[in-house]
């Protein structure tokens, strides 16, 4: 089944039958190794649509970036697994609603970190890539490369669990259903396993290349405050330098503000362009969500965020022990 | 003084020889990304980078530079760390360029009401006694589009030296005085052999043959004048998410923020990069923002490069580098953007 053309027939279709306003999808980007997102208002603009491995953008963003613009609209989105559940918790949090939503899940296959593609090329500029499924073929200037699709996955595909939207109007295509990953948490546990000062270093080897862009939190869907807590200058809550004092602290703070809320969708990663691990404590916050609350952030449209939720038998270490 | 060669089996004592007068930078590894770093060995230079990640702007115009600090004995202005004239190694012709604009502003900048020109001591001291070895580009990439504004891959605008790598010897020339009197005192260089001008000239050629044909920009300047209130801003800027990745990246990008950090009786001011991507860049005091707006600060941020700058200096804001194009997180091409307005603009007459 050839993704694309269903997603394209299935935007046609919303359109025609007026169900949607605007529809966010992706189109493809005007370099190989990137789509872009694509702004839909008619049938025509439709067959722009594309869905291969270089879809990584969550366009979830878009709802809380610009209200105004989607203020009494009908908005449609393609989504992967990860985007589905960043759309619920946006839902959940009030910042969209539901019947405004129409949501059409893509069977996802994972989507490509451009870091890894360039590590493969030896850093040569790819100018074409084909998306063949099970492999990809990555061609530059006296190169033609024949790829394993998961040596260039994001790390958040690779440690992917829920591939499908579990909450959706339209699913183009078969379902992949839930991937036992038993090897998804192997980094966090190898990284705490390492000593407190093993765990600074390699911590603070990451964050202090931070340039302060702050491209990972303005692509992330569940960074939508007004003000971010960097912005504010009155009183100013932390400074702006690039020491990794400052920076450290800003990705700190930034992970725990979406503690419950990541959904690992690993945009923040594929957009930093210092090539900064920022999932580990994304996911390392996660997972201590999920065990002691026993919540995954967007992945029940019934549940609670678990950071907005208490129930007297939920697990509290600080006072059980 | 005429074209000299340096072997590439002397490389690593030609960096040893210049960091004997000078603070070297040249582009290296940071994580996984290239910039251009301080080194001091042949080792932790990476000669294959092309376009690194990271512009050179930040050696002269760093990130977080301290203006000051202060106390209750008074203000003292940080030591230079090295004391030595900075040289760099391996700058592109964009990258070269992009300096020279940069010097309009910290060199000379005009300033309103009086005209007068404001030289800004922090960069002047870091760039007025550097030498810029320039490197030819043999093989742009699919996203350099220096052409549009008249350069090219062999361009040698704002080098002192300007370097072309000929496989396994590199041939110098020098393009200022500061060039000449550096490549005269360097002992581990040899004359330029006969036919090493005409390689070079073969390799200028065959660079620019693989560039994309260039979009004309005369009048874009006053083109985008007239397209300011267009609703078209709104189309352009709908997918940026304002992050500062493209101005981070941009080699004249260059605002900045002025932050004060103090405790008690002692502190310091620092100069910080800033963006007119982020909403806070143009908050006022009272509550109220011009450019609260993502498509203003999109148009701002095309406008100050390719009409304010102009108008001003004389110059596009911009040396088709290509950096904000592989750095953007939504891949929202400035090339495309440009185009838009291009075509716009002639609907725009069409419709009448």
């Amino acid at each position: 089944m050839n993704t694309t053309n269903e997603l394209r027939k299935s935007i046609k279709a919303l359109i025609a039958e007026k169900k949607v306003d605007l529809f966010l999808a992706w189109e493809k980007g005007s370099l190989p190794l990137t789509a872009t997102p694509l702004f839909v208002s008619t049938e025509d603009q439709a067959d722009r649509a594309v869905f291969d491995v270089t879809c990584g953008n969550n366009l979830s963003i878009y709802f809380t970036k610009d209200r105004k613009q989607f203020a009494n609209r009908k908005v449609g989105i393609a989504v992967k697994g990860c985007d589905a559940r960043s759309v619920v918790l946006n839902i959940l949090e009030k910042q969209i609603q539901r019947e405004n939503v129409v949501i059409v899940g893509v069977p996802c296959d994972g989507v490509l970190d451009r870091k890894k593609v360039l590590a493969k090329t030896d850093g040569r500029e790819v100018l074409e890539l084909i998306d063949n499924g099970e492999t990809v073929t990555v061609k530059g200037n006296g190169f033609d490369l024949l790829l394993n699709r998961n040596e260039i996955l994001s790390s958040s595909c690779l440690a992917c669990t829920y591939p499908d939207a579990q909450e959706y109007d339209v699913f183009i295509g078969d379902a992949r259903g839930e991937v036992p990953n038993e090897s998804r948490l192997k980094e966090i546990h190898d990284f705490q396993a390492l000593s407190a000062s093993e765990r600074w270093d390699k911590t603070r080897n990451e964050y202090e290349r931070c340039i302060r862009c702050y491209a990972c939190r303005n692509v992330c869907p569940s960074c939508y405050c007004n003000v971010c807590f960097v912005d504010q200058n009155d009183p100013k809550w932390i400074g702006s330098t690039c020491d990794y004092t400052d920076t450290l602290i800003f990705h700190v703070i930034r992970n725990l503000h979406v503690a419950g809320r990541c959904v690992e969708c690993g945009a923040c990663q594929r957009a930093c362009p210092m090539d900064i691990d920022l999932l580990m404590l994304n996911r390392k916050v996660a997972m201590e969500v999920k065990d002691r609350f026993g919540d995954i952030a967007g992945l029940d449209i019934n549940g609670k965020p678990a950071m907005s939720d208490f129930r007297e038998d939920e697990k509290q270490k600080f006072i059980m022990g | 003084m005429n074209m000299v060669r340096l072997d590439k089996k002397k490389f690593g004592d030609f960096i040893l020889e210049l960091s004997v007068e000078h603070a070297v930078y040249a582009p290296g590894n940071t994580g996984g990304k290239t910039d251009f770093i301080p080194v001091s060995s042949e080792d932790e230079i990476n000669l294959k980078t092309l376009v690194t990640d990271l512009s050179p702007k930040g050696i002269f115009f760093p990130h977080s530079e301290v203006l000051y600090e202060y106390d209750t004995e008074g203000i003292r202005v940080p030591e230079k760390e090295a004391g030595k004239p900075i040289a760099v190694w391996g700058m592109r012709g964009c990258d070269s360029r992009s300096l020279l604009m940069l010097n309009k502003v910290f060199g000379s900048a005009i300033q309103m009401p009086d005209n007068k020109n404001f030289q800004d001591p922090y960069w002047k001291e870091k760039y007025d006694s550097s030498v810029i070895f320039g490197s030819a580009c043999n093989m742009p990439q699919s996203t350099c589009f220096c052409n549009w504004f008249g350069d090219g891959p062999h361009s040698r605008e704002g080098m002192d030296v300007f370097v072309v790598d000929a496989g396994d010897h590199y041939l110098m020339e020098p393009v200022s005085d500061k060039g000449s009197n550096i490549l005269g005192k360097l002992t581990c260089l040899t004359d330029s052999l006969e036919g090493d001008a005409e390689a070079a000239l073969k390799l200028a050629s065959e660079a620019e043959s693989t560039m994309v044909p260039p979009m004309d920009v005369n009048g874009l300047g006053e083109l985008l004048n007239d397209l300011y209130d267009e609703p078209v801003w709104e189309d352009i800027s709908a997918k940026c998410i304002n992050c500062g990745a493209c101005t981070f990246s941009c080699p004249t990008c260059h605002c900045y923020d002025i932050q004060d950090e103090g405790k008690g009786s002692s502190g310091k001011r620092i100069r910080i990069w800033d963006s007119c991507m982020f909403p806070i860049f143009t908050m006022e005091a009272s509550g109220h923002n011009p450019r609260a707006l993502s498509s203003q600060r999109v148009r701002q941020r095309v406008m100050h490069k390719y009409s304010y700058f102009l108008e001003k200096y004389g110059d596009f804001l911009c040396t088709g580098c290509g950096r904000c194009i592989t750095v953007c997180p939504v891949n929202l091409d400035i090339r495309e953007v440009l185009k838009t307005i291009n075509v716009y603009n002639r609907q725009g007459i069409t419709n009448g």
